[in-house]
């Protein structure tokens, strides 16, 4: 194979009602916050519009270094 | 908090591209399907650890961490040459059955819910939960998102992590069952059950007792006679963690059975100049083009792939859910891509029958759960059933079990080709004489919804969206229409 989904991390921007604000790195998208408890500065993944996990700080970090080195092999 | 910078993001592209080329009579000649994706990734696992592989794929693949956990995992018991003792085994299914009932929950209600619950012709403001929530009420969506997090605390208490688990080693888990924990995985067991009854129930109330629906599962726009595979046990039947890897043919017959280590004998890759995705085939059949039928190697994985390509299911309840689907349907296999929904539900009992089966299974709680691997390294093969489909990890080490090689087959990119047959079957039924109907689009994300692809554009898109842009070409290459949903 050569592809692969992509777990990339965002951060939530804002919360209004069940939709957020995310932020993947300078885009940012409307995302269904229904199935998670999410605050602005939280990381979350978020797959076909639907935020579907919250990271912690230190496991958002460790995926997104994970992804530079893979972009800049 | 301190803010993380996620610039190399913002270089992908988050639109899956579909172009559609017409002839001098203004008829398809042909679609492609362009889907942005990371590259590189086997690459990235070469010169690495073998045993941390099952902590780095969940993470770069966060749609199905526990899916590529597990592969791994396994593929490391190959590697090593170990056989996990017995409640090793179970306690990875249960917790494997209970990762496929989440997030098939979470594809049947959110994101496939809006074509079948709401409606087809839905507004796009109720093509979610709040649309959900209009048509089968507030107690219910409620009920949906507690269980999910009933889940979701059954994979953190036994993962370690939900998003990136720890549990998997080579011959077995990371720790036995407590009894504490044993109690929290039974009473979770027997909610998810009830839930997943109340899913099958809600189904057929809303789906299958309305015949336009059933109509439109069934029509010939959504019909493609290809191959199925799956894993199934010793009996043929249905099972997301082991056994063999089941192929049948269009008619329903078995073509062949093989075990994991041996699918380079059976699946081949093509390389189209136009994407990057590699269309997986049976190499036996070879590749003929994106054209279906017994001649072509095109085959089919995830639910409803699944339930064609076994005899039953292991579990009473999904088993009954299993007659009455292909006696509804006109008889096995079933080729109706809208029925894939169906299937996932049908899926969904059995994963909570598993649960519970494997539960109450003494064994479970006996604290012998690891076998230490002794063996030298050299190569190492795991598959699992991932929500999406068949999922394969092949990793070739040196003697110190430092990877040289990496293959992965992911389950999306065996449904590809099948994805391009739905693509052009819309197509063609919607373009004529070079006049395009603005319908096209709805019907390709149908389409899309009903194999849940794990693509990165999916990681982009708006809720209940696919982000898709179709670009139409007449025969001299201009561009005569666009359509895109972003």
């Amino acid at each position: 194979m050569n592809k692969m989904c992509l777990g990339i991390p965002g951060r939530v921007v804002k919360v209004d009602g069940n939709i957020a604000l995310v932020d993947f790195g300078g885009i940012t998208r409307e995302a269904d916050a229904s199935l998670e408890d999410v605050k602005p500065g939280d990381y979350v993944l978020v797959h076909v519009g639907v935020i579907i996990s919250k990271l912690s700080l230190e496991e958002a970090q460790e995926t997104i270094e994970m992804i530079k080195e893979l972009i800049e092999q | 908090m301190k803010e993380i910078v996620i610039d190399p993001i913002t270089r992908l592209e988050g639109h899956g591209k579909i172009v559609i080329k017409l002839d001098e009579n203004g008829e398809v000649q042909k679609a492609l399907l362009q889907i942005p994706e990371l590259r590189g990734f086997e690459k990235f696992l070469v010169g690495r650890t073998a045993e941390d592989a099952p902590q780095i794929t969940p993470r770069i693949c966060g749609v199905c961490p526990w899916a590529h956990h597990m592969a791994s995992t396994k593929a490391l018991d190959d590697l090593f040459k170990v056989d996990p003792p017995e409640p090793a085994k179970k306690i990875r299914e249960f917790i494997y059955n209970v990762f496929m009932l989440e997030d098939h929950a979470i594809h049947f209600y959110v994101l496939a819910g809006p074509d079948f619950i709401v409606g087809p012709k839905a507004p796009k403001e109720e093509r979610n939960l709040v649309g959900i929530i209009k048509k089968l009420g507030v107690d219910l969506v409620k009920n949906i998102i507690v269980t999910r997090k009933k889940l979701r605390n059954l994979e953190q208490l036994l993962g370690g992590k939900i998003t990136h688990p720890v549990m998997g080693l080579p011959g077995g888990v990371a720790k036995p069952l407590s009894e504490d924990d044993w109690k929290i995985c039974y009473e979770t067991s027997k909610e998810a059950l009830e839930f997943a009854k109340f899913t099958l129930e809600t189904f057929k109330n809303v789906v299958l007792s309305n015949d336009e629906y059933v109509d439109l599962i069934k029509s010939d726009a959504y019909t493609h006679k290809t191959y199925y595979m799956g894993l199934v046990d010793e009996k043929n039947q249905v099972n997301f963690y082991d056994g063999k890897i089941r192929v049948v043919d269009p008619d329903g017959n078995e073509y062949v059975k093989f075990d994991a280590k041996n699918y380079l004998d059976h699946m081949a890759e093509h390389v189209e100049p136009w994407t990057y995705v590699r269309f997986t085939y049976l190499k036996g059949v070879g590749w003929k083009g994106f054209v279906d039928g017994k001649d072509s190697g095109i085959f089919s994985v995830a639910p409803l792939a699944r339930l064609n390509a076994a005899d039953g299911m292991a579990t009473p309840m999904a088993q009954e859910a299993y007659k009455e689907f292909y006696e509804t349907l006109g008889g096995r296999p079933v080729h109706h891509t809208l029925a894939f929904h169906w299937a996932r539900v049908i899926e969904m009992v059995y994963a909570a029958e598993r649960m519970m089966e494997l539960i109450e299974d003494p064994d479970i709680k006996d604290p012998n759960v690891r076998k230490l691997p002794e063996a030298t390294p050299d190569v190492g093969i795991g598959v699992v059933e991932a929500p999406r489909g068949t999922l394969i990890h092949h990793y070739e080490t040196d003697g110190k079990g430092i990877i040289k090689k990496a293959n992965l087959i992911v389950a999306t990119q065996n449904n590809s080709a099948r994805m391009v047959l739905s693509i052009e079957k819309a197509a063609k039924s919607l373009i004529h004489g070079g006049k395009v109907d603005d319908g096209i689009l709805n019907m390709i994300e149908m389409a899309f919804r009903a194999y849940d692809p794990c693509h990165a554009c999916a990681t982009h898109s708006l809720p209940g969206s696919m982000p898709l842009i179709v670009r139409i070409y007449d025969k001299d290459d201009n561009l005569i229409k666009e359509i895109r949903r972003d």
